[in-house]
């Protein structure tokens, strides 16, 4: 019982943190669903037809809803699914966190010093996960109770029950799967490895509702058997083989990564990486790149630029191969061709890019500022800062240094993935308008800067607790845009968000006033961080 | 009259709860080898990381060469090697990388004096700092504090980690670097430590400075019974000597 104690302690901030946006993300939803769905049958079902069109657009990330224009059926489709890819990545971070981040901290070889053996440890780990995903999992059931309060109506209880189980299922699968992959690669690579590995069977089971040539595939991704299952809305259904499925992954994953655990010495892989030979050296590198500021960070931060580069790269490629299929899909339903011909103007396929890639490419920046942040955060814990001030180097020079260096990176990579936009939509007979498009791939460095701000201003204050603050700032933000026509939320607040800010570029061109605003809010958080970090105290 | 190498009036950082560093008064002097002797928590690392600009004082002040630690923190670091008490992490960096990269920011590294410290502790630059055993990490952190000459060392526990040969070479580095000019304000808990490389020691316990004594007054036998003294309740307390 203590390893398992020990085990929810040490991952309590992602327990409470999940918790709360599962609750608040599937509350939100539900009772906006009241606000906007209109009262009576020809008003929701109305609304259900726009759901409908509105998830043509997003086939490639989730399944097409099933009576959307009930309240479970949008809920699922609007709060549940997505909350699904977040306990995901939840779990990702969790696995790789035990398997190789506490084993570099020397808390899995103090464990291993107690009379505890190596399968123990991981299946108390494995069942402290269990637990903080079962609390997850039935926050959100509760924010779905509530929120059908609000609109006076009683939710179907099995549905929500059945909700929660298969959120928990998928979420032991996806940990599983990560804690084995982590035991095969070396440290470092764990996360990427893992994370690279459940992208992939996310995607080979999403595209493959829209290129047949996948579905013969997709009965290894678990991602297909949390699909099979709709339980929500009304006429949905819960499918039991699919969920014990999920359950058999869980098991028979960890199951591996135990046995393959104890197969691998400590720190070392179970998959032989032979060692680098290096020669012997005592002068300091050559490489000038290390002489000049911003070049510098830039430089040491190579391979991560490279694999966001290439990953949003893959990601426009894929997006634009989607498009026609999802204008195709869009142009079948009778009931949207005046819709689109008043909205859109002929330009159904900005319009869907804007809709599809850059939806994604605005989460995928927030995260790669929130990355940085977490560096920043690490830096202050492992003592790199307080090594780079004891050179002649200001406060202030640190944090322009640090925001300068992700300018760069994030002018790196969404350069790189709006060329790409554009080759491939070229070769697709889609006719984007260059201006546009580099205006709108510009558009996302500001974008990344209002999180990286607010992130400079959260290590400046609280570098322990930033990344936990800023991703719910990150959520809070997504969420202000999404939900700020459901409860009319005031003009400036909804300003504050970078999601709302962003508009959309390449249908109508950038918007003076939002990049005005979101340079102001960027340099509003690098001032106010540099002035925090003067007065702060480095190492205490 | 030139400045003295490190000079603090009514220094105070307070953590609250009684914990932090008390009304420190204390002057180095030019080539001085000052050891700073305390147990866990006394306030070794927070009178250094005071000293670095790292922590705001809560009162007081403290001045390197007469710059004031906090204002002029930049122009003080010119002049200062560091060596913190945990060495921090450069994960997948090379010993040479880290080299570069700190050096980068001082405008350049002297490659032969590199050379020569990576030679004396027998130190591989080629290989990752993730790869380095906890011995090797603090023979970098000494070649990182020692390779600008710096005219004072502030140095964290600086021996920690380190095997009987290699604590014995940077005994002698420090005594060359002394002979050099450099000023010395080292922690430590080993008292043969200080018996052998410092000229003047402080005494510190519970954030209060509570003795100060030149070597030479002191043999190594009553150097442990002063540090002991004012550690074991039993033992009657001596009289503060003057600093």
């Amino acid at each position: 019982m203590i390893p398992i104690l020990f085990g929810l302690r040490l991952g309590r901030w992602g327990l409470i943190g999940f918790s709360a946006a599962g609750f608040l993300s599937i509350l939100a939803q539900t009772a906006g669903f009241y606000q906007i769905a209109g009262n009576t049958p020809a008003e929701r079902a109305a609304f259900g037809a726009s759901m409908s069109a509105l998830a043509a657009q997003f086939i490639a990330l989730f399944p097409a809803p099933i009576r959307p224009d009930t309240v479970g059926g949008f809920v699922e489709f609007r709060g549940i699914h997505p909350l699904g890819i977040l306990l995901c990545v939840w779990a990702l971070v969790s696995a790789t966190g035990f398997a190789r981040g506490d084993e570099e901290r020397g808390i899995v070889e103090a464990t291993l010093a107690t009379p505890t053996s190596r399968i123990a440890l991981v299946a108390s780990r494995a069942a402290a996960f269990t637990i903080a995903i079962a609390v997850a999992s039935a926050a959100a059931c509760a924010g779905y109770v509530v929120g059908v309060a609000f609109g006076h109506e009683t939710g179907e209880l099995r549905g929500v029950l059945e909700d929660g189980v298969l959120l928990v299922a998928l979420g032991l699968a996806c940990y599983a799967l990560s804690l084995f992959i982590a035991q095969l690669v070396p440290g470092r690579a764990a996360t990427a490895a893992a994370g690279g590995a459940l992208l992939g069977l996310f995607l080979v089971n999403s595209l493959s509702r829209e290129l047949q040539s996948l579905v013969a595939w997709r009965w290894l991704s678990p991602f297909r058997y949390y699909d099979l299952s709709q339980p929500l809305p009304p006429g949905g259904n819960f499918d039991v083989r699919a969920f014990f499925v999920l359950v058999a992954i869980a098991v028979v994953g960890t199951a591996a990564a135990a046995l393959a655990f104890t197969r691998r010495d400590l720190g070392s892989s179970l998959i032989p990486f032979p060692a680098r030979h290096r020669p012997v050296s005592v002068a300091p590198s050559p490489n000038p790149l290390w002489r000049i500021p911003v070049v510098r960070g830039v430089y040491e931060r190579r391979l991560g630029l490279l694999a966001w580069s290439a990953g949003m790269a893959a990601v426009a490629f894929a997006f634009v191969l989607l498009t026609r299929t999802i204008v195709n899909v869009l142009l079948s339903v009778p009931a949207l061709l005046p819709y689109l011909s008043i909205f859109v103007h002929q330009q159904i396929y900005p319009a869907v890019l804007g809709y599809t890639w850059l939806n994604v490419a605005q989460l995928l920046f927030a995260a790669l500022a929130i990355t940085h942040v977490a560096r920043w955060s690490a830096e202050d814990v492992d003592g790199r800062l307080e090594m780079t001030l004891s050179q002649p180097f200001s406060r202030s020079a640190v944090v322009v240094e640090r925001m300068a260096i992700l300018t760069v990176i994030a002018l790196v990579v969404a350069a790189i993935s709006g060329a790409v936009l554009f080759v491939q939509s070229h070769a697709q007979g889609i006719d984007l308008n260059a201006g546009r498009l580099v205006a709108t791939s510009l558009m996302l460095v500001p974008f990344a800067l209002v999180f990286a701000g607010a992130g400079a201003l959260l290590a400046a204050l609280a570098p322990r607790a930033a990344v936990g603050l800023l991703g719910a700032f990150a959520f809070a933000s997504y969420l202000d845009v999404e939900l700020a026509t459901i409860f009319k939320l005031p003009t400036w607040l909804q300003d504050l968000s970078a999601f709302k800010l962003f508009g959309t570029p390449l249908l109508t061109g950038v918007d003076g006033r939002s990049l005005t605003l979101m340079v102001a809010l960027a340099l509003a958080g690098l001032g106010s961080s540099i002035l925090l970090m003067q007065r702060r105290n480095v190492g205490a | 009259m030139p400045a003295p190498a490190i000079r603090t009036s009514q220094l105070t950082k307070d953590y609250g709860a009684g914990r932090g560093l008390f009304d420190l008064d204390l002057q180095v002097t030019d080539q001085e080898v000052f050891g700073f002797l305390g147990p866990n928590g006394a306030g070794k690392t927070t009178t250094i990381r005071l000293l670095m600009g790292m922590l705001w004082p809560t009162a007081g002040s403290a001045y390197i060469f007469g710059l004031d630690c906090t204002r002029d923190a930049v122009d003080v670091k010119r002049r200062v090697g560091y060596i913190p008490g945990d060495v921090p992490q450069f994960g997948s960096l090379t010993g040479s990388e880290v080299v570069a990269y700190l050096g980068g920011m001082r405008g350049g590294v002297d490659k032969g004096r590199v050379r020569s410290l990576c030679e004396r502790f027998e130190l591989d630059l080629g290989r990752r700092f993730r790869e380095y055993s906890s011995g090797n990490k603090q023979k970098l952190a000494i070649v990182l504090a020692f390779m600008q000459r710096p005219d004072l060392l502030i140095l964290d526990e600086p021996t920690s980690g380190l095997d009987p040969l290699n604590r014995q070479e940077f005994y002698t580095l420090l005594r060359e670097h002394r002979d050099e000019g450099a000023t010395v304000f080292l922690s430590s808990h080993i008292l043969s430590e200080v018996e052998h490389i410092c000229d003047r020691v402080g005494i510190i316990r519970e954030g209060r400075l509570v003795h100060i004594a030149q070597l030479d007054e002191v043999t190594a036998a009553n150097l442990e019974e002063i540090f002991l003294s004012y550690f074991s309740e039993s033992k009657p307390k001596p009289k503060l000597l003057p600093s």
